[in-house]
C-alpha cells in the first residue's frame, strides 16, 4: 500500500507552492512557462481524480451507437469514417459526440463548460 | 545550432558593412519572446554610408530550430510583407532579405521594429481601444485588395476555384496522417461539406489574422504580423478567423477577436473594401476556424507525442482540442435535436 499523501495531493500542494510563492517572484519572461506548468499539473490532477471512467463510458456510448465491439481506437476510427462518408449525421450521433466532448473538457478545462 | 547575440552582432556587422560600403555598428541584440516556428531578435543598427545612413531599430527574423512544412520561407514572407506594405497595410516595413546561409547559418530578413503589445490575453483586457476593431477591418480590406495573379506572390501557387472545398479536403488529408481518429472534427468537416456557401471571391488572405498576431500601441493598430500562412482564399476566411470564439481570449462579449464589436470590425472592412459582408457565410467560416484550429492543435500535439519536437507548449495544445470540439458541436447542432 502506498503511503499518504496520494499523488493527486502531492501535485495539489506542489502546484500551490508554484502558483503562490514562485510565479509572483519570477521575471516577466518566465511567467508564461511557469503558468503552463501549473496548467499541466492541474490537468494531471483532474485525470487522476477521474480515473478511467471517462474512457469506459466513451467505449459504452460508441459501442451502443455503432452496435459493434472493439477497442476505443477502433470504435472512434469506425465512427470517424462513417461520419466522413455521410452515413452518420443524425441527432443521436451528435448527442453522443457532445457527451464525450463535454467529458473531455471536464478534464482539460472545466471552466469552459460554463462559458 | 542555436543562434546567439554575439553571432548575430558579428555576422550582421560584416554583412551590412559589405552591402553599404561603410562602417556599421550593431548593438542591443536580444531575442524576443514567442515564435515556435520563427525566431525574432531585436537589434539597433547605425550605418554611416549608403541609402540607409542613420540609426535604425530593427527586428531580425529567421527560422527557429524546427520549422513546419506548411509555413512560408523567410524569402516568401519578405515578399508578402512588401506586397502588403505597398497595398497600404500597416506592417513592419521590410528592409533587407539575406538568402546567404553563410552569414548567420540560416536565412533571415530585417524589418523595422514596431512598438506595442501583441499578447492576446493583455489586449482582451484593454478598455481604451474603441477604434481598434474598425482599424483591423480597414487593414484586412487592404490585404484583400491583393488579387491573383500577382507577380511577386507566384510562390502562393494557383488560387483554388473553391476555397472552402479545398480547405475541407486539405484538413481531411491532415487528419489521415494522424495516428488516432477524431470523430468530432470529422463531424465538423461533414457539416462544412453540406453547408458550404457558394464561393464569393478569391483574394490574398492572411490566414492567421487574429488577436495575438498584430501589435497595438496607444490603442491603435501598429503592425500586422505573422504572415507565414498567407494564401489565396475566400475573404470571409479571415473574417471568420478573427471573429471565431476560440480567438477571443476569454472576452466573449467582444466578438471581434476579444477587442471590439463585430459590427465595428465589419463597418471598417466594408467602408474600405466596398464589399458587403455576407453575415450568414461568416458563420460557416467561424465553424471552419474551429475545425482548422482543432486540426492544427492535433498536429502540434502529434509533434510532441511522436518525439519529433518535445515541448510543453505543444503538449498543452493537445488539451485545447476538447473545448474546440465542444464548440464545433455547439455550432452544428442538428435542427431536430
Amino acid at each position: 500500500m502506498r503511503d499518504q499523501p496520494s499523488g493527486k495531493d502531492l501535485l495539489d500542494i506542489a502546484r500551490d507552492v508554484l502558483r503562490d510563492d514562485l510565479i509572483p517572484a519570477l521575471p516577466d519572461d518566465k511567467r508564461y512557462p511557469a503558468l503552463m506548468i501549473a496548467n499541466a499539473m492541474a490537468i494531471v490532477m483532474r485525470q487522476i481524480e477521474a480515473g478511467e471512467e471517462g474512457s469506459i463510458e466513451e467505449q459504452k456510448i460508441l459501442s451502443d451507437l455503432l452496435r459493434e465491439d472493439g477497442s476505443l481506437e477502433h470504435l472512434n476510427a469506425t465512427l470517424a469514417s462513417r461520419i466522413r462518408e455521410g452515413r452518420a449525421d443524425g441527432v443521436e450521433i451528435w448527442q453522443a459526440l457532445r457527451g464525450v466532448a463535454a467529458g473531455k473538457v471536464g478534464e482539460s478545462n472545466p471552466r469552459y463548460l460554463n462559458v | 545550432m542555436g543562434l546567439d547575440a554575439a553571432t548575430i552582432t558579428d555576422g550582421l556587422t560584416d554583412y551590412l558593412s559589405e552591402r553599404t560600403g561603410g562602417e556599421v555598428a550593431v548593438s542591443g541584440v536580444h531575442k524576443l519572446s514567442g515564435g515556435a516556428i520563427q525566431e525574432n531578435w531585436a537589434l539597433d543598427v547605425v550605418m554611416q554610408q549608403g541609402d540607409w545612413a542613420g540609426e535604425h531599430h530593427l527586428v531580425l527574423r529567421c527560422d527557429a530550430a524546427s520549422a513546419v512544412a506548411t509555413s512560408h520561407s523567410r524569402a516568401d514572407e519578405f515578399a508578402l510583407l512588401k506586397a502588403a506594405h505597398d497595398a497600404g497595410v500597416i506592417v513592419p516595413m521590410p528592409c533587407i532579405l539575406c538568402d546567404d546561409e553563410r552569414v548567420l547559418g540560416r536565412r533571415f530578413f530585417l524589418m523595422h521594429r514596431v512598438g506595442g503589445i501583441a499578447a492576446g490575453h493583455k489586449l482582451a483586457r484593454l478598455t481604451d481601444i474603441s477604434g481598434l476593431a474598425g482599424e483591423l477591418g480597414e487593414n484586412l480590406a487592404h490585404i484583400h485588395s491583393l488579387k491573383p495573379p500577382h507577380e511577386d506572390l507566384a510562390f502562393l501557387g494557383e488560387p483554388p476555384d473553391n476555397p472552402s472545398t479545398a480547405a475541407i479536403a486539405m484538413y481531411r488529408g491532415y487528419l489521415d496522417e494522424l495516428d488516432v481518429a477524431h470523430p468530432v472534427i470529422e463531424w465538423g468537416l461533414r457539416w462544412l461539406e453540406t453547408n458550404a456557401p457558394a464561393p464569393s471571391d478569391v483574394v490574398l488572405c492572411h490566414r492567421d489574422y487574429r488577436t495575438g498576431n498584430y501589435m497595438v500601441e496607444d490603442g491603435h493598430l501598429s503592425a500586422v504580423l505573422d504572415w507565414e500562412f498567407a494564401g489565396w482564399s475566400d475573404p470571409l476566411e479571415d473574417i471568420g478567423w478573427l471573429c471565431a470564439k476560440c480567438w477571443r481570449f476569454g472576452a466573449n462579449d467582444r466578438e471581434a477577436g476579444g477587442i471590439g464589436s463585430r459590427e465595428d470590425f465589419y463597418a471598417g472592412y466594408e467602408a474600405a473594401s466596398g464589399r458587403t459582408i455576407d453575415r450568414d457565410s461568416v458563420y460557416f467560416w467561424e465553424v471552419m476556424a474551429h475545425v482548422r484550429w482543432a486540426v492544427i492543435a492535433c498536429q502540434q500535439a502529434a509533434r510532441h507525442v511522436s518525439g519529433e519536437e518535445r515541448s510543453l507548449e505543444l503538449a498543452l495544445t493537445a488539451h485545447v482540442v476538447p473545448e474546440l470540439e465542444l464548440e464545433i458541436l455547439n455550432m452544428t447542432e442538428p435542427l431536430n435535436a
